[in-house]
């Protein structure tokens, strides 16, 4: 087992992943920008390093500092939590050639899954459903016209390099087709350097479903079911739940099994997550990455198993088995999550800023995690999330009551946040009979100018 | 050590009768130097300084806090670690170090080597001046914006 665990992130995951060690026994180091010096993590680490100024690229992402800091305080392991490094097969390497166990996947699996044609082509050839769509990038618009009319429109043309939803076209007619192609590859060129565009079907109102896997490296890989992640809005999760009220039990354990499909074509270990679209229309479900690393939502799926996804990411980093067989894995209830992000509700725009009161929930069901506290003052240089709220209940209704108990005691001032909008989907008929999409904050969201016109 | 318990302590070496004061704990060293009267120098030491360094070294910390953490006295700077490592003041262990206290400087001279990931990083002055107090030990671990040098700028 560890000494001590580089925790190389800020907020609210470092704190999760600060627990897990003090969990475990572990000593930890909290690194941190000059912004973050008086951030909870570097309180209540063992050790602190500052790394650089506040500009991610200068301290968070610079991986020569982090390695550097690993090596003055003799830290033997680095978890990387989400975001960040933590997809960065170079940083894993880099950290195994110091003689720093990677708290994640092998750089080979991080290369593998991050490359989306090639996530894609590695899990379709073990007979994981994919959206039908080009095998690579789309060399030219005569090619995208042939593929398109083969798959039937709505398609997609989606940038080679893009991700975390840029870099995306939806293209409805030959028409459309012979217009946006060229443009598409000059926008994947300015955003991504890379021009290359790939061609896939494009589903008008999908549910967003993802299966979380855990494995250890003695070839060991479960599956702890669902999260439905289909409250979306230009792609960044909002809501999370588990279990989907979409699925039935014949199609999640298809979906599972998929999943498994999924993770031991790559021979996976440690905590990852395989994301599925669903066309409720048609019951069927496609593959469309994998992340390779514990995401934002991991807190969903340990309140239905009753399971500490950090610790064991860290206990099979260091070598040990999975505590759990997949038949001894039990899902308890439902729990649901909902992001609270400082940034206007309107706008959108981020509110960082100081807060001024901050009063948090508690009682049955509730679990917060939060790096902000009374005083704490949001940096400009990072992202928005300031607080996850988990509930957990014996049925969705119990967890879903009590979120809206959670959202309504939940005070916090001086900056802005979105609680108004999660009161809002709480309170949304339609949300709460589970009839939903990742078109569903759309309606919330009617352009004003289109407003006016229908008035 | 927080600013409340800095402050008591400044307070007691000030009414005591020492000199100078240092204190070592957990890799948090913290050397304070009592003004002499009538602002007279004794050996370049400079009066009433004060140069905390605990492992979140405040001159790293935001531009509202470091002046109070820097002597602003006589016009002093500190030259900061540009990068988190090992601090090294020779070029190996039998070499004699680049600069010791009073050496004058120039800029572009190397004045220690910080060691990141195997590598030795020779730090060059950014400025010229005169090297009043060098505050780390050599081989003592530094992050990024650690105080290493007091000096004395040259205009």
């Amino acid at each position: 087992m560890f000494r001590k665990i580089l925790i190389a992130n800020r907020g609210e995951i470092a704190l999760r992943i600060l627990w897990a060690c003090k969990d475990l026994g572990v000593r930890t180091v909290a690194v941190h920008s000059q912004a973050d010096t008086d951030s909870l993590h570097v309180k209540f680490a063992d050790e602190d390093v500052c790394v650089g100024p506040p500009r991610s690229k200068d301290s968070y992402l610079n991986i020569s500092s982090i390695i550097a800091a690993a090596e003055i305080t003799d830290a033997d392991a680095i978890h990387p939590g989400y975001g960040f490094l933590a997809e960065s097969a170079h940083f894993a390497e880099v950290s195994e050639a110091c003689g720093i166990t990677f708290i994640g996947p092998s750089p080979e699996i991080i290369r593998q899954m991050g490359d989306k044609v090639r996530a894609r082509q590695t899990v379709a050839a073990a007979g994981v459903p994919v959206l039908p769509g080009s095998d690579g990038p789309v060399p030219g618009p005569e090619e995208a016209l042939h593929l398109a009319s083969d798959i039937g429109y709505p398609v997609i043309l989606k940038a080679v390099a893009g991700g975390g939803g840029r870099g995306m076209r939806i293209v409805r007619d030959e028409e459309e087709m012979v217009r946006s192609f060229e443009v598409a590859r000059l926008e994947a060129k300015g955003a991504f350097d890379v021009a290359d565009v790939y061609l896939e079907k494009y589903l008008e109102h999908p549910r967003h479903i993802e299966f979380q896997l855990m494995g250890d490296k003695h070839g060991n890989l479960i599956q702890l079911g669902e999260r439905d992640c289909s409250i979306q809005r230009r792609h960044q999760k909002l809501v999370e739940e588990s279990p989907s009220p979409a699925l039935s039990p014949e199609l999640r354990a298809q979906m599972a099994e998929a999943a498994l499909l999924a993770g031991r074509a790559v021979s996976y270990h440690s905590a990852g997550t395989i994301e599925f679209l669903l066309d409720e229309d048609t019951g069927r479900f496609y593959f469309i990455e994998m992340n390779t690393r514990i995401q934002v939502e991991h807190p969903v799926t340990e309140m239905v198993t009753r399971l500490d996804l950090v610790k064991e990411q860290i206990l099979v980093a260091a070598g040990e088995r999975l505590s759990v067989r997949q038949d001894e894995v039990r899902f308890h209830g439902a729990a649901i999550e909902c992001r609270i992000n400082a940034e206007d509700p309107e706008t959108f725009a981020p509110s960082p800023g100081l807060i001024t009161s901050f009063h948090l929930p508690g009682g049955p069901g509730i679990r917060v995690d939060t790096a902000a506290y009374p005083e704490y003052r949001v940096p400009p240089f990072y992202d928005s999330l300031i607080a996850k709220m988990i509930t957990h209940g014996n049925s969705r209704r119990e967890a879903l009551t009590r979120m809206k108990r959670c959202l309504e005691v939940t005070v916090i001032e001086g900056i802005r946040t979105n609680l108004a909008l999660h009161q809002r989907i709480l309170s949304d008929p339609e949300f709460q009979a589970g009839r939903f999409n990742t078109r569903f904050l759309e309606k919330y969201f009617v352009p004003a100018d289109l407003a006016r016109k229908a008035d | 050590m927080d600013d409340k318990q800095l402050r008591e302590l400044m307070d007691y070496i000030a009414a005591s009768n020492f000199g100078e004061f240092e204190l070592t704990r957990d890799g948090f060293r913290l050397r304070l130097v009592k003004a002499t009267p009538a602002g007279a120098a004794v050996d370049g030491v400079p009066p009433a300084s004060l140069v905390p360094r605990p492992a979140a070294a405040p001159v790293a910390a935001e531009p509202a806090i470091s002046p109070a953490a820097i002597p602003p006295e006589q016009g002093l700077e500190v030259i900061h670690s540009p990068m988190v490592g090992t601090f090294f003041r020779a070029p190996n262990p039998n070499a004699d170090p680049f600069v010791e206290a009073g050496d004058r400087i120039d800029p572009g001279q190397v004045i220690c080597i910080i060691e990141a990931m195997k590598l030795m990083n020779e730090i060059e002055a950014d400025r010229a001046g005169e090297i009043v107090d060098i505050l780390v030990a050599n081989g003592q671990p530094v992050e990024f914006g650690e105080a290493l040098f007091r000096i004395r700028p040259r205009v």
